[in-house]
């Protein structure tokens, strides 16, 4: 019979203390987020009002809302996305369908993952480089195209691998009707993989969502309502940027709205992933 | 006995079929298959019947499954596989680089190993078959999907829900699905991968009916590690082992009466 001898009273310490541990690990980490969230509440909602969404930006010392900045936000993110998508589908069904066993596929995969580990501050300095230095001004192309480039890998990367997912089974069955290989992927691995590039195209704009860096070189900023694509554009990161580091009390409310909103827009936005995530492995 | 001894004889081919009334459908000569450098199929010789069922049967990794997905150049999706010899359906070479493959399929159907149904409806499971190849009004299309399904002996039980899931069916529900939807593309030959492997005694007992009905229009290949459900379905049977068909017969005298000695070890369950 075993009884609780030394080895098993230092294996139980063991797991007591390795336990501890890791518990004041998860809650210190844990802890930074509530509070970082805390003072977001507190100082964003203090400031949200309708006017947030019905007003222009103000100068200082007088009332204002955010409307440009939204406005700005939703374009060039709309726009980022509508750019980046069907590249970053296209790039990743090549990989994952027609040249899965291709060098170029594996190429094409390393330098993708460099992009996607790229600091986007550098992204911007390359869009200032090729767009706006050449059109002698800021532009909201410019700052749609800084943000697509930074869509085009996240996409990838999904599709490719929710592509890779879809069972060579799958594949047979098609072929094994006499489906062309076009037919193949559009109609049958597509859907297949549909809720997986669904949640890579959110993954994607929740991340382009909160970016300053590249748009502080391309679309720069906008205090007042522009849609001309042309001119230089609002976007709710600039403004939180400019506005916070400013001294004027009330832009850095309008600045911890803006945050706010932009917290809760990407956590929506990753719960919709989720969701859709979710109802894939159910399926 | 040894089965290390066994492989050195030399193989015996089979005896010739008594071919009188038979039709050859698929002609298979000097067939050599290769993944890489493996040389996986040796020299395959073999006639597959018209309105007949033959089956494969042998151990694990003998060939049988390559032989098969030879037949409508499955291997084609995948690199570093090749088949060199001669394979002819009705005359027409199947190996030639210049076939089509969507022509060829759709004239050799294949029923897997596991259930595969589209994730669409179990009506669009069968009508996008057919829409490949077929322009057929509204009224047309239902009546083919209902007979394919007739066929596939799943109407009765879907015919209710013919816009569900084709994943919301249970095993055997999905697997006649798939019988169904290669029945509908009308092809001339059906191959069979071990159709039965991953479903229950019920289920099996009705694919096998199914391929008992099929057999009057179509030449049924079936490939099969179950020696009674060769014995069941097939009309002729092909006794592979390390890649070369050790012999070839009806299946009543592959049963009772086989040639080969390594073929009765394998029926009487001795190896395998």
């Amino acid at each position: 019979m075993k009884t609780a001898n030394k080895r098993y009273a230092a294996r139980r310490r063991t797991n007591s203390v390795t336990m501890v541990l890791s518990v004041a690990a998860t809650l210190f980490g844990v802890g930074w987020l509530v509070l970082i969230l805390g003072v977001l509440l507190y100082e964003g909602l203090s400031g949200l009002s309708l006017r947030v969404f019905t007003e222009m930006t103000p100068p200082p010392g007088a009332a204002g809302g955010l409307l440009n900045a939204i406005m700005g936000s939703l374009v060039l993110t709309g726009l980022a996305v509508l750019i980046g998508t069907p590249i970053g589908i296209l790039a990743g069904t090549y990989m994952a369908e027609y040249g899965r066993h291709d060098r170029l596929t594996s190429v094409v995969r390393f330098v993708n993952d460099i992009l996607l580990s790229a600091p986007s501050i550098v992204i911007g300095l390359f869009i200032y480089e090729v767009m706006v230095f050449p059109m002698g001004h800021f532009s909201g192309w410019a700052g749609a195209v800084a943000l697509a480039v930074i869509v085009v890998p996240v996409v990838v990367r999904t599709t490719e691998d929710m592509l890779t997912l879809v069972p060579d089974s799958l594949r047979e069955a098609a072929a094994s009707i006499g489906l062309p290989r076009s037919l193949m992927i559009t109609r049958i691995a597509y859907r297949a993989a549909k809720a997986g590039m669904v949640t890579g195209v959110l993954l994607a704009v929740a991340r382009i969502s909160g970016e300053t860096a590249p748009l502080l070189f391309t679309a720069l900023n906008n205090q007042f309502w522009n849609s001309n694509l042309n001119a230089p554009m609002s976007s709710l990161p600039v403004v939180i940027f400019q506005f916070a580091l400013s001294p004027y009390k009330d832009w850095q409310a309008l600045a911890w709205t803006g945050a706010l909103i932009i917290t809760f827009a990407v956590l929506a936005l990753s719960i919709v992933a989720r969701t859709l995530t979710a109802s894939r492995k159910q399926s | 006995m040894n089965v290390a001894t066994v492989t050195t004889t030399p193989t015996v081919m089979h005896a010739p079929v008594d071919a009188a009334g038979l039709s050859e459908r698929i002609s298979i000569r000097g067939l050599n298959f290769y993944y890489g450098e493996n040389r996986a199929l040796k020299d395959i010789t073999l006639s597959l019947y018209a309105g007949k069922v033959t089956a494969f049967i042998g151990p694990s990794g003998c060939g049988k499954s390559t032989l098969l997905r030879v037949l409508n150049r499955m291997y084609d999706l995948y690199p570093n596989q090749r088949a060199e010899g001669h394979v002819d359906l009705d005359g027409d070479d199947i190996l030639s680089p210049k076939q089509d493959l969507n022509l060829l399929r759709a004239r050799i159907g294949m029923v897997f190993q596991k259930p595969t149904p589209f994730p669409m409806s179990i009506y669009e499971n069968i009508a996008f078959g057919i829409r490949l190849y077929e322009r057929l009004s509204r009224s047309e299309l239902d009546e083919r999907v209902e007979s394919a399904l007739r066929r596939a002996a799943l109407w009765e039980e879907v015919k209710n829900k013919l816009n569900a899931n084709g994943l919301s069916l249970s095993g055997g529900q999905q697997q006649r699905l798939c019988i169904a939807r290669t029945v509908a593309v009308q092809p001339e030959v059906i191959l069979f991968d071990e159709p039965c492997s991953a479903l229950d005694p019920i289920s099996t007992a009705k694919i096998e009916g199914l391929i008992d009905e099929l057999k009057a229009e179509y030449t049924i290949v079936i490939v099969t590690h179950n020696m009674q459900q060769a014995a069941r379905v097939s009309d002729f049977t092909a006794f592979m082992y390390m890649g070369e068909l050790v012999e070839f017969d009806t299946t009543s005298k592959m049963f009772t009466a086989p040639h080969d000695r390594r073929t009765q070890d394998y029926i009487t369950g001795r190896f395998g």
